[in-house]
């Protein structure tokens, strides 16, 4: 298998979600990026159920 | 993250504030090395990265709680502290961040150490200082976790350390957090605490019963449709039962004998009639009478209190007519008296006038109590007249439901004479209309009845209509929350099968980087294998078999920088595909004796890869280190070089020189005072 090729197959499930749950994935991801530092990152449930709320309207 | 500066002031060895340390972050010569023999501070180096930016030392920096350097502390004065400090700036993501950490050491009986302080200042592209938003601990988090440090910050003569057994859960939670695996597990699980909690919001807005609502408002309707329908019915066939009823009289009047008696009962039917009539309009003054002046029934004690309030007001002169305080108010604005005084502010006269306003009264007031007064005698008049009407109209009502039974009598009695006829066809024509009348009181009935049915109906589906509405707004609730439910469900299995097959792309890759490293420095033919944990061992292949390797300190020292050197260049790769890696893509090594115990041959493999593997590259070494295959590997990454220049207060010390580049530098040199310090020279070089 060549790395091109693996390198789709790895990104396959993000590629072919739908719009809103790419966009709930990236900015959840951004969310725990920003909060990494934390052992125990605060309000960060808070932060990703406002993140779905604002995405499915 | 890319080193550019290191600034140091009175830490450890180095007195007093040093010159500025840039540090090379070219891509060809990505190298700083810096010069020194044991003992002259080197691992202090090391450490003042460490200590700015985590507060953290190396398991060589002994006596941690001695950070200021000790001539500047004998050299002030009882009670007075000494400052140490160390600054770092570096560049993230088109940033300029300065780190600069503070501690103070007070001069008393012992010498006593305070608190470190960290200062941060952030200059984006316009090149302006600014204080940052957060704590700058975190800012540093968020750009090179602590947790990651020790393996950018590190000795290389116990590097070895962090493949050591005792340390493979510890490397590989680094790894996963390094890979942005962590960032995976972390949103996967929190994901699944928001599903949680929208399941919880979902059962909150209960079972929606619209279908069923909407059945029962589908069948009020048809009722009401029905029962309008034969409304319609019903009205068709009582003006054909009056039809015949007129028709049937009619025929009465052709019939001798009964001709007198029908005449009559026409007349007293049209009595009726009219008594019916007038009954009705009675009935309807009375309801009007009552429901427009009514009121005035209630009024009589509120009107003798009225009364009461304003003749007590009358009694005290409150009320009286005379001069009003618009009177008195035109006078002193036209500041002219009637007596044709002058009147001023503040004169005698303006101020005679004036106390006249608190005694005048006002002329509107004056003039709504007389119009109340008038409006209220008229009240009084009505209570009398209305009793006189309502009498009136109950005896009228009276009066026609007497003449109505009695013309009903009347009637009766002409029926009953028909219906005793002795002719059969006056008997017959009798029983006809008995019939037609009945049907049409049952008729009659009915369409009350059904009237009445459909103002109920009417207010049930007007009812059910709200409750749906209602039901409505909460399935719209559902739905969302239902589709929030599914979107995040969906998020969660693609982000477990992206982290799934991520791992799997990961760590084959990184394996085989790690491999084609390590292959590449030894001469061994271990293979170094990374566990579905991502624990690294180091594998033989004896007959097709691998088996775990007893490593000796030279060989996992290999193994760890082959280790982070693979992780260095595969991030930046990764970062390059966009995976979800994290945002650093840029790592800084920063190395103190890298060559430690090393073999000629490796450690001349070693000098010639890892400049290739980081991407800025800062080593510390002794002469001894440096000389020969090293420097013949590194010579040409270079962009930077220092040498630390240890001053000994031993008197018969033996000075120590390093020549570079055909010039000789101190190492170690006799110090000109009872001091042992360290000095840093920049070396010189036409690159």
């Amino acid at each position: 298998m060549s790395e091109e090729v693996s390198l789709s197959y790895v990104q396959e499930p993000l590629a072919t979600a739908p719009p809103e749950v790419r966009q709930i994935i990236e900015r959840v991801r951004q969310a725990e990026k920003d909060k990494l530092y934390m052992s125990k990152p605060k309000g960060i449930n808070d932060d990703i159920l406002a993140i779905i709320k604002e995405c499915v309207k | 993250m890319k080193l550019i500066s290191l600034k140091i002031c009175n830490f450890r060895c180095f007195y007093g504030k040093m010159p500025e340390i840039l540090l090379s972050g070219e891509e060809q010569r990505n190298t700083t090395i810096i010069h020194g023999n044991n003992g002259s501070g080197k691992t202090t180096l090391l450490n003042a990265f460490t200590w700015v930016l985590y507060e953290k030392f190396t398991a060589a920096f002994a006596s941690e709680e001695q950070l200021v350097n000790k001539r500047a502390i004998a050299e002030a004065k009882q009670g007075e502290s000494v400052e140490c400090w160390v600054e770092i700036v570096w560049e993230h993501d088109d940033k300029r961040y300065r780190a600069k950490r503070e501690c103070r050491a007070y001069k008393g009986e012992t010498i006593e150490q305070g608190e470190s302080k960290l200062y941060m200042q952030i200059a984006g592209e316009d090149g302006r200082w600014n204080l940052p938003q957060q704590l700058p601990e975190d800012i540093i988090g968020r750009i090179l976790p602590e947790s990651l440090h020790q393996y950018f910050f590190f000795d290389g003569e116990r590097i070895e350390r962090i493949v050591r057994s005792d340390n493979k859960v510890e490397i590989a939670e680094a790894t996963k957090t390094m890979l942005g695996m962590k960032v995976l597990n972390r949103s996967i699980e929190h994901l699944g605490n928001a599903k949680k909690t929208l399941e919880e919001e979902l059962k909150s807005i209960g079972n929606t019963e619209t279908r069923q609502i909407l059945k029962q408002k589908e069948q009020k309707e048809k009722e009401t449709e029905k029962l309008t329908n034969r409304q319609t019915e019903i009205s068709q066939e009582l003006s054909h039962q009056e039809t015949l009823k007129k028709e049937t009289s009619n025929r009465f009047r052709d019939v001798s004998g009964a001709k007198d008696l029908e005449e009559r009962r026409k007349e007293l039917e049209t009595q009726k009639t009219t008594n019916i009539d007038r009954l009705k309009q009675s009935k309807e003054a009375l309801q009007r009478a009552i429901s427009t002046r009514g009121y005035a029934v209630f009024l009589p004690e509120v009107t003798a209190e009225f009364r009461a309030i304003v003749n007590d007001l009358k009694q005290r002169g409150e009320l009286t007519g005379g001069i009003s305080q618009e009177f008195v108010n035109e006078l002193l604005n036209s500041k002219r008296c009637i007596c044709g005084a002058e009147l001023h502010e503040g004169n005698h006269f303006h101020e005679n006038v004036s106390s006249w306003l608190d005694k005048a009264s006002i002329a509107a007031v004056e003039e709504t109590a007389i119009r109340t007064i008038a409006q209220v005698d008229e009240i009084d008049k009505q209570t009398p007249k209305l009793w006189e009407d309502i009498d009136k109209e109950q005896a009228n009502i009276n009066q026609f439901r007497q003449e109505i039974s009695r013309v009903e009598t009347q009637l009766d009695n002409i029926s009953e004479e028909l219906r005793k006829n002795p002719a059969e066809e006056i008997r017959n024509l009798q029983k006809r209309l008995d019939e037609i009348e009945g049907k049409i009181r049952e008729l009659t009935l009915e369409e009350g009845e059904n009237k009445q049915k459909i103002a109920d109906l009417n207010i049930e589906i007007e009812n059910l209509g709200k409750q749906i509405a209602k039901q409505e707004l909460n399935e719209a609730k559902q739905a969302i929350a239902q589709r929030r439910i599914a979107v995040t469900q969906d998020a969660i299995e693609r982000l477990t099968d992206f982290r799934y097959r991520l791992d799997k792309h990961f760590r084959v890759q990184l394996e085989k980087r790690v491999q084609e490293i390590f292959s590449s420095i030894s001469f061994k033919n271990y293979l170094p294998k990374l566990t579905d944990k991502y624990e690294l061992t180091l594998v033989e292949n004896t007959a097709g078999r691998e088996a775990p390797v007893a490593a000796s300190t030279g060989e996992n020292q290999i193994l760890s920088l082959s280790f982070i050197g693979g992780i260095i260049d595969r991030v930046r790769e990764w970062t390059k595909d966009e995976l979800m890696v994290p945002d650093s893509s840029t790592f800084p090594i920063v190395m103190d004796s890298p060559f430690g115990s090393l073999d000629e041959i490796y450690r001349r493999q070693i000098a010639n890869i890892i400049p290739k593997l980081a991407n800025q590259l800062v080593v510390l070494v002794t002469k001894t280190q440096w000389r020969g295959e090293v420097e013949k590997e590194m010579t040409n990454r270079i962009g930077k070089e220092y040498v630390l220049t240890y001053y000994s207060s031993k008197p018969d010390c033996e000075e120590d020189i390093i020549e570079l580049d055909g010039i000789p530098y101190s190492l170690v040199r006799q110090s000109p005072n009872e001091y042992e310090y360290t000095a840093i020279t920049e070396v010189e070089y036409e690159f």
